[in-house]
């Protein structure tokens, strides 16, 4: 029987530095930082108030009674899921919606809706919390309005592995599709964490960046010696998944073929990873795109910026890539659109299949002072144009130990 | 203000109905006033006239009207406001 390839057809992105995967990735090629000082009400006593907002008001897509059901998240999630579709240039009504089907990752879901409740029960405002707000903050809620606004009936799953979770939702979806269960899935991730509960808890936990006194917007600064964390971040992004003959069928453009998919745990601590782990991960990936190391011309870090996981990253990749891992270009985006954590691994994705499409890598931007344990070619700095990319690995690893690794081959003559 | 006009006025602006469907014979179905939705707008009817709901809103409520006769009952047994505006509390002096 032939094997069945996983086509990307469509990309939609809602996210720090663009609302468009064109948007966002000249703003990544240009070095320029989504981070910023946030606003009193979202940050106040924070000692980095600090965060990559998207520029995205709910009100200019959705009317208001719709806009009530709906958190932030499941707004930032239709919104790029839309995107995708019309990018894929289909049109599902003449598409067997039973073999159409939707995996979303989230960490937090409706976190703004949990945190309001809370705060009208706790801060004593009130005695009444708002009857939606089941429905808004449920995790699943973004992946349900997809299928129900797109008519999808197929699989609807919603995958929460903290900053793996859409990474996880696109290998999972590519493999529904290869194994011929479905032909077309809309995947992908959305987080809205950037409300003043969940960015307290997160700076109780000591892994924020400190905020750079001179440049807030240089805050986050993977693998160089003074990184301080990673600098949270909001937004969405979908990829249309598509069959490949099922994509041709239909006339339909093809970005890129999702051709490899790792999937592996570090089963030793909740926060800290293992480079055995995350290389397994991306030995895995590898064999299922049955490429092998000389094959990838970019790597999408992780890239947190936190002091473990980037000597961490840097020190399984080498133990993949062997000599190869030093002229293979790695780059953190986080650096600029901060960590959308469980949107990340989608954003990242859709990042690294522009880098296919443009023959084009973004930086790792503020790396002004090299760690002697993060030794291998971050693009520090300045993107590069006109190089040649055939493949390209996207790597999310997440607290909780999922590690999550996708690989995407590119379409033209290699 | 009637209590049909003050409901018709939260329904145009909160619910997206249309002004001309916001008869008191309209039915919550045809207006997509979904169980969730008409417990939501009752909250908004409690700030609005001071009333408190006690235990569930009641579920045989289907036109407009049928909310009109629940909330002028509310208000007819909303405690009486004194002159200086403060709620009266029930045993008191």
């Amino acid at each position: 029987m032939k094997q069945r390839r996983v086509a990307v057809t469509g990309m939609g992105v809602v996210a720090p530095l663009g609302n468009s995967s064109e948007e966002l990735f000249e703003n990544l090629g240009a070095g320029r930082s989504g981070v910023h000082r946030l606003a009193d009400s979202q940050a106040r006593g924070m000692r980095s108030p600090i965060g990559a907002p998207v520029n995205f008001d709910g009100g200019a897509h959705f009317p208001e009674p719709r806009l009530r059901m709906l958190d932030r998240v499941s707004q930032l999630a239709l919104v790029a899921a839309g995107q995708a579709i019309a990018d894929a240039r289909l049109a599902f009504a003449g598409e067997r919606r039973e073999r159409c089907g939707v995996f979303v990752g989230s960490a937090l879901g409706g976190a703004a809706t949990t945190e309001e409740g809370y705060h009208t029960l706790y801060a004593g405002r009130s005695d009444r919390i708002q009857p939606y707000s089941v429905l808004n903050a449920m995790t699943n809620a973004p992946a349900s309005w997809i299928g129900i606004d797109h008519g999808l009936s197929g699989p609807i799953l919603t995958y929460s592995t903290a900053c793996s979770s859409s990474a996880v939702a696109l290998g999972e979806a590519a493999r529904r599709i290869k194994c011929g269960e479905v032909d077309v899935m809309l995947a992908g991730g959305a987080e809205a964490p950037l409300v003043f509960g969940v960015l307290r808890a997160w700076e109780a936990m000591r892994t924020l960046a400190t905020e750079d006194p001179q440049d807030p917007s240089a805050s986050c600064r993977p693998f160089s010696r003074t990184r301080t964390g990673l600098v949270l971040g909001e937004g969405a992004a979908f990829a249309v998944l598509e069959e490949w003959d099922h994509a041709v069928a239909r006339g339909a453009p093809i970005h890129a073929e999702l051709s490899g998919y790792g999937l592996t745990s570090d089963v030793t601590h909740i926060t800290r990873p293992t480079a055995a782990g995350q290389a397994n991960a991306m030995r895995a990936a590898l064999d299922s795109a049955i490429l092998d190391p000389n094959d990838v011309d970019y790597i999408n870090a992780h890239g947190t910026g936190t002091l473990q996981n980037d000597a961490v990253e840097t020190a399984a990749i080498k133990a993949v890539f062997g000599e190869r891992a030093y002229s293979i270009p790695v780059s953190s985006t986080k650096s600029m659109h901060g960590h959308l954590l469980g949107a990340a691994g989608a954003l990242e994705f859709v990042i690294a299949v522009m880098c296919l499409k443009r023959a084009a890598v973004p930086p790792t931007m503020h790396l002004n002072s090299p760690d002697p344990a993060c030794d291998l070619d971050y693009v520090a700095g300045k993107a590069r144009h006109g190089i040649s990319v055939r493949a390209v690995m996207s790597n999310s690893f997440a607290f909780g130990g999922t590690n999550a690794v996708l690989i995407a081959k590119g379409i033209g003559p290699h | 203000m009637s209590t049909l006009d003050t409901l018709a006025d939260i329904l145009v602006r909160d619910y997206g109905v249309a002004r001309e469907q916001a008869t008191s014979d309209a039915t919550l179905a045809t207006l997509k006033i979904d169980s969730l939705s008409l417990l939501e707008l009752m909250f908004k009817i409690e700030d609005r006239y001071g009333v408190k709901i006690a235990g569930d809103t009641p579920t045989d409520l289907v036109t407009v009207n049928d909310v009109v006769r629940y909330i002028d009952e509310l208000i007819a047994r909303r405690p009486k406001l004194r002159a200086g505006g403060a709620t009266e509390v029930p045993g008191g002096k």
